[in-house]
């Protein structure tokens, strides 16, 4: 069967070239229909519970995902409360309006937000804050203290100082966010240069204009990391037509990985848009190995294809394992809750089952396809590969100290195991889009300008609802209205209320408003007791539906005024709105414009007819943000001054607390949405499913590797790498205070993958080089020979080609080079240095197994006594 | 047959009004646009010398949620095209009874407005501001209510069909007001307006008010259901407007600041 493998394509090699070919064509094609997803709510599934949750409160209180745009003055002494600037953003708040895409009833900024305020003894006044831009410096000042007075603005519209101004630009859906923002930027641009900065954030922002960075990295930096791993095998093999062939397994298997992904119908997430990088690395490192190999023996036989044979015999079954292995590494990412990393996870599988096959075919047919001419030419250049070089003497050297010095390795190791484990001790869980960008990048820098001028551009919102179903609770009230009635008014009763019933169900009405425009209308075509039985009835009705309307008691609104100043008390909360704001300030306004005033009217009635006033403002609707048409829900508008999920989670707990210590009236119940909020609930699958899939792909990995070496010794072995690799990376990430952000998450697995390699590479070809010296000094001085040697070159290789990545604007990229750079360093020091260090000490059970049987009785400290021995 | 006399003669007064205000009495079309808009604002806004009606409006939202207002109107007016009073009392929801507004509008100056909250018993008086905020929190404007004055915009005659006249209004002054322009679609018997479509900047209708329906009271033509969408929301307020009477006699001295305090239940039902 393998003999047959092997053959194949030495014998098809056209056949190979064409299957190739029509195979990265065909999927290929499929590429230009790319999707670009980079919402970061789809790392929920469309049916987590918080998500559906977020979406539910988004549809109920009409809540869009905002742009932040920002206008600070700081050469003004009035900052932006000047006759010029406050035109420049009086123009751009009427602009923005006009963009498509922008709910424009509902752009939050100076020139569409109402005043109220008094306007003489006894007078309210309700006007546009500005509907006109002004003309002296006076108005300006006057604009501003009118801001400054309305606490739904200040802090939000209006900075606390005075100084700046920020439009609140609402947009219909999310993936708009970036071209939206650039049409507002070419907008402000158009302003030429004057003293005004404007800033433009916002985490929709963040998110969808790393979507289209990030399309552009994919196309500069995997090509990138291509080219240097390209430029780095050249100078190993010195032979550019050989190291095409393990660009062309490269590049096909990313191609077709891709293609089949995007034909498969699914998006490309800021996950799957790793998958070229990751797949690189590994697509490469098998063919190196094959190469690396091929470069040794191919001197020695002089026939390319009887080389060729017998690097693929001896290499078979190690890639083989570490395809399977490695598979199995991001396979285990399917069981995350997470929909994106499970498609990455699952695509990167298929992609390193590809890569393998294509080495399997593609490279033998390659070279044996390459005139013998070229071969020779390859001979005579390839010495210095072949004798290794500088690098050959520096493995060997390595190879040699690591023998010598076991037991300080050893030690050492254990040393920085103990120093990682604290690292991993500190590692901090925190994640945040806007942090995708690197502080210089212009939604970095207004993110930290705005959030310093403003209550805070991360909003999260608390949904306190009364859960009962108030119909039943009127209807009720109509019934016990109705008790000792005559038979014939309780039958005509339950008439009214069946069609009640029935009109609230086609719309237009609700059950209440229906039974009380019934009986009104009963009363009032009735005469006598008749009549005074049905106003009795409407009366009860409607008491019960005043009584219903939950955020409309005073007792109510006093609760959330606690629970905002509770809020309000935390630092990381800017500001918070409610209706209750709404109501105190209309009622400040109503009586007397005074601060004193600035409180919660103490009846039901009272808040309803105060209401009812700001409802006769230009802009009724925004009460709906803030609770439910009939009073049953509210949402406390959260504006946080940092969008870290750490930061989040903090408040959350802190209002949770309070929630439970001062538990909300009659049976209300809060919970939480809004984007920041949803990022804090990925970020916690993201842990947890990543752990989980860690553990789980580690024990698979492990008993893989038992039943592949069929031996529990060389099983353990060869998890010895990937755990100090993991453990030393993470402990790195910990140490230094990188947040374990996404990109850190996803990462774990690869490390699995690759790490495994190392050591499968290097214990396969230990044991089979063991079972012919029979020697375990002589078989580790051959392992620093051709088998070190491609080890340490594949890092290398893979190290360096992703150090590119540093340079991405995007943080996540620079990330994921600098770990993989890490990772592949650690893990082939560790194989090459540690595994032969542990193999000697305890060399005795790895011997065959009738040698070692006898030992087995004294295993306890057998393992020191032939330390001694050994090492001495 | 007394009242009904009384009503007959009061439907050949209006008749005789609208008679002697429209010369060719459908025998010929109005050409001057302004003309056309000067009746549909007396037809609309002005029937009879007094009125009484009880509206109640269903407020639907963009998401299918509804609310309620209803409330009574007392008007008299003190001369056609000219100044009115108004006496607005509401009766529902509950917890806005008896929420009353006082308005007496102005031709050619700012109305002066009153408001009554019973819930904090306080009388306040409204300032002058644009009057195209919302009417409690309907879809409908405050000067939908109370009649936007002709002379506020120019208008254009841009079609006369067999049974309407299409006006385009445009605003004299872009201040306080939302829209660019605004078309009317104008009954030529009646002079009520069947359709009325507001258009912003960019040259999108975004608003809608509709006649769905015009009864014959006391011989006055009267729009009795009407309904303003919000295009870009998807909501709407209906308008039904009942118990409507006209020329009751209304006096115009209950239309002051007591009568805020103490609606006169007399008029009212």
């Amino acid at each position: 069967m393998k003999r047959k493998i092997l053959d194949f394509p030495l014998q098809h090699t056209r056949l190979v070239f064409v299957g190739l070919a029509v195979l990265t064509l065909g999927l290929g094609s499929a590429i230009p229909f790319i999707r670009i997803d980079t919402d970061p709510e789809n790392m929920l599934s469309e049916e987590d519970p918080a998500r559906v949750f977020h979406n539910e409160t988004k549809e109920e209180f009409a809540l869009h995902d905002l742009i932040v745009v920002g206008i600070v003055n700081e050469t003004e002494p009035q900052g932006v409360f000047n006759p010029e600037s406050l035109g420049r953003i009086h123009e751009l708040n009427e602009r923005v309006k006009s963009i498509d895409g922008v709910i424009a009833r509902d752009v939050l900024g100076p020139s569409t937000m109402d005043n109220i305020e008094q306007a003489g003894p006894g007078t309210i006044r309700f006007e546009w804050l500005m509907e006109q831009p002004p003309k002296a410096p006076e108005e300006a000042l006057a604009i501003k203290e009118a801001a400054l007075r309305l606490p739904m603005l200040r802090g939000t519209v209006v900075s606390d100082d005075g100084k700046s101004i920020a439009l609140y630009v609402p947009i219909e859906s999310k993936d708009q966010s970036h071209r939206i923002s650039e049409e507002i930027q070419a907008m402000v641009d158009g302003f030429g240069t004057t003293t005004d900065q404007f800033y433009i954030t916002g985490l929709p922002v963040a998110e969808d204009t790393f979507g289209v960075e990030m399309f552009k990295e994919m196309a500069i930096s995997a090509p990138l990391a291509a080219l240097v791993i390209l430029l780095l095998m050249w100078w190993f093999f010195r032979s550019f037509t050989l190291v095409l062939s393990p660009m062309i397994v490269a590049v096909t298997t990313v191609t077709i990985t891709m293609g089949a992904l995007i034909a498969s119908g699914f998006t490309v997430h800021i996950m799957s848009s790793m998958i070229p990088i990751f797949l690189m690395p590994i697509a490469v490192v098998d063919s190196v190995h094959m190469l690396s190999e091929f470069v040794d023996i191919y001197p020695r036989h002089g026939d390319r294809k009887a080389a060729i044979k017998e690097v693929v015999k001896d290499l078979f079954s190690p890639m083989l394992y570490t395809s399977l292995t490695s598979a199995a590494g991001f396979l285990s990412l399917m069981l995350t809750p997470i929909p994106p990393v499970r498609v990455f996870g699952a695509f990167v599988a298929l992609g390193i089952g590809l890569a393998f096959v294509l080495t399997i075919l593609f490279i033998p047919a390659y070279v044996s396809a390459l005139p013998e001419k070229r071969l020779v030419k390859l001979l005579s250049s390839k010495r210095d590969a072949h004798e290794g070089g500088l690098l050959g003497r520096v493995v060997e050297a390595a190879g040699a100290k690591s023998l010598r010095y076991a037991k300080p390795i050893l030690v050492v190791t254990a040393v920085v195991i103990a120093i990682s484990g604290y690292g991993i001790s500190q590692i901090n869980i925190n994640d945040n889009p806007v942090r995708w960008f690197k502080p210089s990048h212009r939604i970095r820098v207004a993110d930290e300008v705005l959030n310093r001028e403003l209550a805070g551009t991360y909003m999260a919102y608390l949904v306190l609802k009364q859960d009962a179903d108030p119909q039943g609770e009127i209807m009720a009230a109509g019934d016990t209205a109705l008790k000792d009635a005559p038979e014939a008014l309780r039958t005509r009763w339950d008439e009214v209320r069946a069609e009640a019933v029935a009109a609230s169900k086609e719309g237009d009405t609700t059950v209440a408003d229906a039974l009380i425009e019934a009986t009104s209308n009963l009363a009032f075509d009735t005469t006598g007791e008749e009549s005074d039985r049905w106003q009795k009835v409407q009366a009860a009705l409607e008491e019960a539906q005043t009584q219903s309307k939950t955020f409309q008691k005073p007792e109510h609104l006093a609760y959330m005024d606690r629970l905002q100043k509770e809020a309000e008390s935390l630092p990381l909360v800017g500001k918070t709105s409610s209706i209750t704001n709404v109501v105190k300030t209309v009622y400040r306004e109503l009586i007397s414009g005074e601060e004193r005033d600035y409180r919660i009217p103490d009846t039901n009635e009272g808040v309803a007819q105060t209401l009812l006033q700001f409802q006769s403002s230009h802009r009724p609707n925004d009460l709906w943000h803030l609770v439910r048409p009939d009073y049953r829900e509210a949402t406390v508008w959260f504006q946080l001054k940092s969008g870290d999920n750490q930061d989040m989670t903090a408040v959350k707990n802190e209002i949770d607390a309070f929630l439970a210590e001062n538990p909300p009236p009659e049976g209300l119940r809060a919970e939480w949405a809004g984007l920041t909020y949803l990022n804090v609930i990925w970020q916690d699958e993201m842990v947890g499913g990543m752990l989980e899939s860690l553990m789980g792909a580690f024990v698979m990995v492990f008993i893989m590797m038992m039943v592949l070496f069929r031996s529990p010794i060389y099983g353990v072995l060869s998890m010895v790498p990937l755990t100090i690799t993991i453990v030393l990376t993470y402990g790195l990430i910990g140490l230094v205070g990188k947040d374990y952000d996404m990109p850190v998450a996803v990462l774990s697995s690869l490390t699995l993958g690759l790490s495994v390699d190392f050591a499968i590479h290097f214990l396969e070809r230990s044991r089979v080089i063991q079972a012919e010296t029979g020697n375990w000094r002589e078989t580790m001085r051959l392992m620093f020979q051709e088998p070190g040697r491609a080890i340490t070159r594949n890092a290398i290789v893979i190290a360096i080609g992703f150090l590119p990545l540093l340079a991405a604007p995007l943080v996540p990229y620079n990330t994921v080079g600098f770990l993989m750079a890490a990772i592949m360093a650690v893990s082939s020091i560790v194989t090459v240095m540690l595994l032969p260090a542990i193999m000697i000490n305890i060399q005795n059970w790895l011997s065959p197994k009738r040698e070692r049987a006898p030992q087995s009785a004294e295993r306890s400290s057998a393992p020191l006594a032939t330390n001694k021995e050994q090492t001495t | 047959m007394k009242p009904i006399m009384k009503t007959w003669l009061a439907a050949l007064a209006a008749g005789f009004v609208l008679s002697v205000s429209s010369v060719p009495a459908g025998a010929e079309d109005l050409k001057d646009a302004r003309e056309i808009v000067d009746r549909t604002n007396v037809a609309q806004y002005y029937a009879g010398k007094d009125g009484r009606a009880l509206i109640r409006m269903k407020i639907v939202d963009g998401k299918g949620r509804s609310q309620r207002r209803q409330f009574s109107v007392l008007r008299r007016d003190l001369k056609d095209g000219g100044d009115q009073n108004y006496l607005v009392v509401f009766d529902q929801p509950a917890d806005v009874r008896n929420t009353t507004f006082l308005v007496k509008k102005h031709a050619g100056k700012d109305d002066d407005r009153w408001l009554y909250l019973p819930g904090l018993d306080l009388v306040k008086r409204i300032a002058a501001s644009d009057e195209r905020t919302s009417f409690v929190g309907t879809h409908f404007f405050y000067e939908d209510i109370s009649g936007r004055h002709p002379a506020e915009d120019n208008h254009q005659l841009l079609e006369t069909t067999d049974t309407e006249y299409v006006v385009k209004s445009t605003p004299k002054s872009t201040t306080g007001v939302e829209f660019a322009h605004y078309t009317l679609w104008i009954n030529k018997k009646t002079f009520l307006p069947s359709k009325i479509e507001y258009v912003n900047s960019q040259g999108k209708v975004y608003r809608r008010i509709e006649t769905a329906q015009v009864q014959t009271i006391q011989g006055l033509p009267t729009i009795t259901r009407m309904k303003v969408s919000d295009l870009e929301s998807g909501g709407y307020t209906l308008s039904d407007i009942s118990s409507v009477q006209y020329d009751l006699g209304i006096p115009d001295d209950i239309f002051v600041e007591t009568s805020l305090r103490n609606p006169p239940q007399k008029w009212l039902r």
